[in-house]
Formats: C-alpha cells, structure tokens, sequence
C-alpha cells in the first residue's frame, strides 16, 4: 500500500454493514477514498458494491427496509450524524447513475441547472455555468446548438454525458458513477472516460465498473468485492489498480480479473 | 462501358402483401354473412337484435374462420375468431355510445337555441312553448357547484394520491380501503349526510356550498386513486436523479415527479369531474332548485343541470320534456368543452423540430 497520510483521505467508510429487511448484504466495509483519484469497484454481480455506493452519500435509505451501521466521512465529518442533511451531502457527492435519467419534462439546458433550482441556488445559475459544464462533460460541441431542445432528443450516450453535466453544474466535490457506461456504446464509453480523467483534476470519484478493461484504463485504485452464497458481500482486497490487477495478493483476485468467475 | 442508373427500391410494406384472390376470398366471406343476416331481416321480418347475436356473429366466425383455415392452416382459425369477436365487440360498443349521443342530439336538438343557452326560467311556467326561457342559470350553476367541488377536492385528492405513492407509511393500506368504499358510496349517501350534519341541525340552509360538500366524498376516490397509479408511472430513477442533486423532497416532487406526472394528474382531475358532473341524488338534498339565476354559492337555492333536468322530466308536459332533453345535451356538450380545455392547457411543451442538417 502507499503511505498516505490521513489528512488527504477525503472519503472513508468505516466498518459499513449493510441490511435489507434481515439480509445483511454487506459486511465490515473500510475503504478509503484519497483526493482526486479515481477508485474503482470490480465484482461479481449481486456482490453489494451498488449498494455500498450508494451509502456515500445517502441514497441507500431511499430504499425501503435498508438498514446500515458504521460510518462514512467526509473531511472527518459523519454524514449519518444525526445533525447532517442528506440533500446537503449530495450536494457535495453527486451521483450518476447506471441508467441515464435526465428529466424528461426539462431542455438540455434546464437540465444541466436543475440541480441549482432543486437546492435553491438559482442565483448561480449562468450562461457560463451550462457552458462549462457541458463542456467538463464534452458534451458542448453537441449540445451548444440545441440547448432549448428536450433532454430525451439526445442519445443514450449523450443523455449519460447530460446528466454528469447536470451533476458537475453543482461543483460537487465527489462524483459517485454506477456503471455509468453499462448502457452505451464504445465511443461514448471512451468520451465518459476521457471526462472522469479530465474531472479528477478537481476532484475525488468512485465508479463501479463491471469492465475491467475500464477499470484499469480510469482507476488509480482497485476495491474488489465478493459475495458468497447467501453470505454478506465484502471487499477481499483494495489497492492500486496496477497492484492488483497485475500481482494480487488474493488467488480469488487473480481468477476474478483474469475472468475465471463471475 | 454502359452505366446504366441503379435501380433504387421503393418502400414497401412486405409483411402485408396479400393477394388478390385471398383478399376477394375475404372479402367474400365477410360480405355473405352480411347480406343473409340483411335478408332475414328485410324479407323474413326477424328482429334485428336477434339476427345480429344469433345469425350474423356465428355465420360471421363459421365463414371468417373457414377462410383463415383455407389461407394458413389451423392456426389461421384462432386469429380469425379473434378478429371478428374483437370488430364485433368493438362495433357492438361504438354503436351503444353513438346511439346514446344520437338519441340526445335527436331530442335535445328541438328545444337548442341561443337564448336557451343564456336565458333563465323565471317566467316560464311548464306548458310554455319554447320561444323562450333556458338553461342559463343551470349552467351556471353547475358550473359553480362543481367548480367549488373541485377546488376542494383536487388539493385533498392529489395529497392523498401523493401519500399513497411517495411515503412509506404504514397508514396506506387503511386509506386505500377507505378510499374503496367510499367509491362504492352510494351518491344519495352522501347527499343524506351532508343534509343530516348540516342542515337538519341548523347550519345552513339549502344552499350551492353544500351541494359542493355532498359531491367531494364522491370525486375525491377517482381523484386519489388515479393520481396514484399516474404517479406510479413515474421511473423511480428521476426521482432518485432528483435527490441525487441534492434536492429536498419536497422539490424533487414538484419540479420532478409531479410534472413529469401532470397529464395523469389532469386525467385524475377530469375523471373526478366527469363522476360528478351528473349527480342529480346529492343535490336534490341539498341544494333547493330555482328558476332564477343565483351566482351566490353561499346562500339560496341553485339550479344545476342535473336537478333541472330531473325536475322538467317529472312535469311530464311536452314542452318541458323537451327542455330536460335539451338540458341534458348541453350538458353533454358543456363535459366536452371542458374536457377540451383542461387538454389543452395541460398538452404537453411542444417539441421543436429537430434539424435535419445533421
């Protein structure tokens, strides 16, 4: 492992368990997320890393029967602390999910601010705003002559582009990505990842990938996580991502990134 | 070298392509059922109901179905029954619905004029002629009886619609069976109630705001219930976008999910409308009918179209027979301009079109 102080850790989970209803999904999660890096999830599917994604930042209690003990920090403060606002930690870790979901009922342009108008920062809403946020996103060559058109018009991939836009326009410190290029084509695959090495600059993201190929092409570090049957899923090992995809320390690791399961 | 141009295909539709003769064969096979059943009816004098149950539907399937046998084989017989239930059922249906709104415009029509559209019926007395004397003050009157219906129920049925979707409270399995039997609420009930509550015990007298009150308990479950299944329509991922933004719930609800919602919530809306609009029970409790106009919902009696109706009906004379069907059609035509309207307004942000230089 690096030797890394503790003060550039700018995300950690502690011991995070997990529970559906009496399901425990996930088990003693500790995981650190340094300041603008990349950290990669990889794992067999059903093995809890959506779900762990979502505990960073508060979607997970949106479902209902979730359960959860340990603690995620942020600057060495608690986001389950009984005196945090969830919206005002997402405000801070956004979030792109699996599925592009820009809102159908918006333009392109009112969906790059949407984020601004439900947190009630309209002041900052600008021109220059939904330009360079499309633009981080390398979505403005596309977009810039059709801003006033419906969100939907777009393509898969370029609706997936919209809406890391729509969650840079809140200059969030972490961006959260749950298999955001599961549903696109190559080309927008390479464009999205081009955006996450160009967004580590500014800031800390988290993506869970069932691509390796992705995975070692974006991440500075590697979790992998794995489920037994019927058991809680758990992360068997964390490090850089040349580590542990060329000399993991776990056999499990080895056959899982040179495809033997899952 | 010869370069001849390269003949481009022309669009087609392949997957209908039929030929001549198995389109006279069907042709054929629809027509004959058709004209046996027309001549029973003509020549032999059979009543036309049954010729249409008893002689065409099942000459209609024995030739419809023989055809599919002769043109694909068994499995053509399936899909010809099918087809031919499904047209005649359908038709059977469209038929029901034109002759109702036949029969009103057939009736209705003698008594239609502009001044019984304005006009009240202060000086018209039962044998009148129908020179004059209208509907006016019923029309406003409704109007205003279920305008203040709905005021008052839309904000209580969509709540409820919302609580039903977007909590987790343990409270709804309770509100919904509530909400069931109160759709099964007989209207007359609901009149009784709002008579017993507040006029036998002295509140009010008859008056426009209770035939409003006796209407919400009818309005308020096709309200809730639809509004809930619209809002169930609505992909879980946006609200998740939403609050994934930061945004409280309150907001990812009204900028998010009620819009991405709002022609359901419309149709929820104009469904409750169109479920009370021609109660007649609740009101004829509570709201006294006049023949003058009254535009105070507080105090007085009322007219409504329902009750005018009602009540021309039972004078029997066939001036004011003729005003009840007359009543009736403009109330039919009254639905529909609202319906338009309320479709117009909540259509939908019109799309530009896309550029084709691309």
């Amino acid at each position: 492992m690096n030797k890394v102080s503790l003060d550039t850790f700018h995300l950690e989970a502690r011991d995070i368990n997990v529970w559906f209803g009496d399901r425990h999904v996930l088990k003693d999660v500790n995981l650190q997320f340094p300041s603008n890096q990349v950290t990669a999830l990889i794992g067999p599917s059903g093995c809890g890393k959506s779900t762990f994604i979502r505990t960073l930042n508060r979607m997970h209690e949106l479902i209902p029967t979730a359960g959860l003990a340990g603690s995620v920090l942020i600057d060495g403060q608690d986001i389950y602390d009984e005196s945090v606002d969830p919206s005002q930690v997402r405000l801070k870790v956004g979030m792109v999910f699996q599925k592009p979901n820009p809102f159908p009922t918006m333009s392109i342009r009112e969906n790059v601010i949407s984020g601004l108008k439900l947190s009630g920062r309209k002041s900052q809403i600008s021109d220059d705003l939904v330009e360079d946020s499309l633009k981080r996103a390398s979505m403005w060559s596309e977009a810039k002559d059709r801003l006033d058109e419906p969100a939907l018009s777009l393509s898969g991939g370029q609706q997936q582009r919209l809406c890391i836009a729509r969650s840079l326009a809140m200059n969030p410190e972490v961006i959260l990505m749950d298999e955001p290029c599961s549903a696109l084509d190559p080309g927008s695959t390479r464009r999205i990842e081009e955006t996450i090495l160009e967004l580590k600059e500014t800031m800390s993201i988290v993506i869970v990938t069932h691509n390796m190929q992705q995975a070692q092409r974006v991440a500075d570090k590697t979790a992998f996580f794995l489920a037994d049957d019927n058991q809680p899923g758990y992360v068997v090992e964390f490090g850089d991502t040349q580590q542990i995809f060329n000399q993991p320390e776990d056999a499990r690791t080895n056959d899982y990134v040179n495809g033997h399961f899952g | 070298m010869n370069l001849e141009p390269v003949a481009r295909p022309k669009s087609a539709e392949p997957w209908s392509r039929t030929t001549t003769q198995s389109r006279l064969l069907q042709v054929v096979a629809s027509l004959v059922p058709i004209l046996i059943s027309a001549a029973a009816w003509l020549v032999l004098g059979v009543d036309p109901i049954v010729v249409v149950v008893f002689i065409l539907l099942p000459l209609l399937l024995i030739s419809i179905g023989t055809v599919g046998f002769l043109l694909k084989g068994k499995r053509g017989v399936p899909d010809a029954i099918l087809i031919v239930m499904t047209l005649f059922l359908g038709t059977f249906v469209m038929v029901l619905l034109l002759s109702v709104v036949w029969s009103l415009f057939d009736a209705g029509f003698r008594a239609l004029s502009p001044h019984f559209i304005y006009q009240n019926n202060v000086y018209v007395t039962p044998t009148d002629g129908l020179e004059f004397g209208g509907v006016g003050h019923a029309i406003i009157g409704t109007l205003l009886v279920v305008g203040l219906s709905t005021i008052i129920t839309v904000p209580l049925g969509v709540a409820t619609g919302v609580y039903l979707t977007e909590t987790r409270s343990n409270g709804r399995g309770f509100v919904r069976v509530v909400l069931q039997a109160m759709a099964g609420l007989p209207s007359i009930v609901a009149g009784l109630f709002v008579y017993s509550m507040l006029i036998v015990t002295g509140v009010s007298q008859y008056a426009g705001w209770l035939g409003a009150f006796a209407l919400v308990p009818l309005m308020l479950p096709t309200v809730s219930r639809v509004t809930e299944e619209a809002l169930k329509l609505v992909p879980q991922e946006l609200r998740n976008g939403a609050l994934g933004l930061g945004a409280s719930s309150w907001k990812a609800f009204f900028q998010v999910t009620l819009p991405a919602a709002k022609s359901g919530v419309v149709t929820a809306i104009l469904l409750g409308v169109a479920r009370v609009v021609g109660e007649t029970a609740p009101l004829l409790l509570t709201v006294f009918p006049i023949a003058g106009t009254n535009l105070n919902l507080l105090e007085g009696g009322m007219a409504t179209l329902p009750t005018y109706i009602y009540r021309f009906v039972a004078l029997g004379f066939d001036t004011a027979i003729a005003r009840a069907w007359g009543a009736a059609l403009v109330l039919m035509i009254l639905v529909g301009i609202l319906f338009g309207l309320a479709r117009y307004i909540s259509r939908p942000k019109s799309i530009k079109k896309k550029k084709v230089n691309r």
